[in-house]
């Protein structure tokens, strides 16, 4: 199981409250957990990475242990803490509210 | 660590030696640290959410020149957050009114009002008065504007914005640290991030994120204390938890990367409208007019209003249409299986997730849909004056 926090804006299209928890098959990635999320929610598909290229997109990134893992490929494990849910991995993205 | 640290002083009268009396007496500010808040000149972007505890506790603090821009009026739905303005001052502009709380607070502070929309044509000529940018706008447009100009001009932009429960707040400084683009290279599309006035915010959210910055203000003139540079705080007033998370400068950011691009400043509406990837067919999106719908439903013409808004926004107000939430709507665009042969009419509060409803229901193969411009608050302005605005 792996801990997922959303922005606000996509818990509300996706109708979540709190932590997103998923259950990812194989090795814990930016990747595999993102098709687990889309496959669970798939209103957010193209949300947090474009549905053609499968990058992420410029507003949103990724976070863990407080690290920017943004740059990190796709592909890349995940932090041995994101893999165990000891900490979430967080997507974060740009708010302009003021 | 030391960014910002003026080392320009002005002399205190006895009267400001007793109102800061409670800074002089810590040695880490002492005299010559309110000297050096004398000497400061910041310049507030927005006298709204944000702005307002900023504006306020920058003048309290005792910074002596406060620059604030903006070029709104003070409306009802601000007061629930917006402190530094009050009932009375409905109508007025906000500047007029920030500045009016700004002198009443503290005197000994010289206000400058500009009370005119943050451009691509001013923002150089206005920043270069001050010494330290703080960025309480409420759009993404002006937010990268603000950046561009602080990155261009060498100023400090102490950032924060805040969503619904959620704040982010961080110190932009380009020439140690990430800028805002680094962050952020690109807008969202338009619509995809709901604004204040769509998606609500917590009205003491931006007292908390505009006292951070206002914090951070102080923190930098006086050369005190390690600023936000490099880090973004997440603030999740519910959970009240906060998050310390490290930002990188990003070496091929256009603007204070290494082989910046950017050079001047921009279109920044074309930018976050071409930027942020506004959908082929938004341009041609079609829409209905609150006039047209009137005289249609009046004339008992068939036609079917759908309402994507959330429950709780239908009890304020509503035309009386089929209520299916925009985030439902993949999964219920069945119930409209026999609405397919009439005109839809779509709508939310003002017209940008009705749009994206719309988007939704053709590519499910509904043809006539459209979007009710402006949403029900376009019908409350031009229809029913009666009609609860929220």
């Amino acid at each position: 199981m792996v801990r997922l926090e959303l922005p606000a804006h996509l818990r509300s299209l996706a109708r979540i409250s709190g932590e997103v928890k998923l259950d990812v098959r194989g090795e814990v990635t930016q990747r595999s957990v993102l098709n687990a999320l889309e496959a669970d929610y798939p209103m957010l598909r193209g949300t947090i990475r474009d549905q053609v290229t499968q990058k992420r997109r410029p507003f949103v990134r990724f976070f863990a242990c407080e690290q920017d893992l943004s740059h990190e490929s796709p592909d890349a494990p995940l932090p041995h803490e994101v893999a165990t849910a000891v900490e979430p991995l967080l997507v974060v993205g740009a708010i302009a509210g003021g | 660590m030391r960014m910002f640290a003026s080392t320009e002083t002005i002399g205190l009268t006895s009267e400001e030696v007793l109102r800061y009396s409670r800074h002089l007496i810590m040695p880490e500010v002492s005299q010559e640290g309110q000297q050096r808040l004398k000497a400061a000149r910041v310049l507030c972007i927005g006298a709204g959410g944000l702005g307002s505890p900023l504006a306020l506790y920058l003048a309290a603090a005792g910074i002596g020149t406060l620059g604030v821009v903006d070029f709104d009026v003070v409306d009802y739905t601000n007061l629930q957050r917006q402190i530094i303005h009050t009932t009375p001052d409905v109508g007025r502009s906000k500047v007029g009114s920030a500045a009016e709380k700004i002198a009443a607070i503290n005197p000994f502070v010289k206000v400058r009002p500009f009370d005119t929309k943050l451009t691509s044509a001013n923002a150089l000529e206005i920043f270069r008065d001050f010494d330290i940018i703080a960025d309480g706008t409420d759009n993404f447009a002006t937010r990268y504007l603000v950046n561009d100009a602080c990155v261009l001009s060498g100023k400090l932009n102490v950032y924060a914005s805040v969503f619904r429960f959620e704040g982010q707040a961080s110190v932009f400084a380009a020439k140690s640290g990430p800028c805002y683009r680094c962050l952020y290279p690109e807008p969202p599309p338009p619509g995809m991030v709901p604004s204040c006035a769509e998606g609500g915010v917590l009205g003491v959210l931006p007292g908390l994120l505009g006292m951070m910055q206002a914090t951070e203000v102080i923190k930098l003139v006086l050369g005190l204390g390690d600023p936000l540079i490099g880090r973004l705080l997440l603030v999740d007033a519910l959970a009240m938890r906060f998050r310390e998370l490290k930002i990188r400068k990003d070496p091929e950011c256009p603007v204070c990367g290494v082989n910046p691009t950017l050079k001047e400043l921009i279109d920044y509406d074309q930018f976050c409208a071409v930027r942020g990837e506004t959908p082929a067919n938004s341009a041609v999106l079609p829409e209905m007019q609150p006039e047209e719908l009137n005289r249609r439903l009046d004339a008992g013409e068939d036609i079917f209003v759908l309402d994507v808004r959330e429950p709780h926004e239908y009890q304020i107000c509503s035309l009386g249409g089929h209520l299916i939430p925009l985030g439902d709507l993949p999964q219920r665009v069945h119930e409209l299986n026999s609405y397919r042969e009439r005109e839809i009419v779509v709508h939310c509060k003002s017209g940008a997730r009705s749009a994206k409803a719309v988007e939704v229901l053709q590519q499910a193969g509904f043809r006539s849909v459209l979007n009710l411009a402006g949403g029900i608050m376009g019908w409350a302005d031009k229809i029913d004056r009666t009609m609860p605005r929220y």
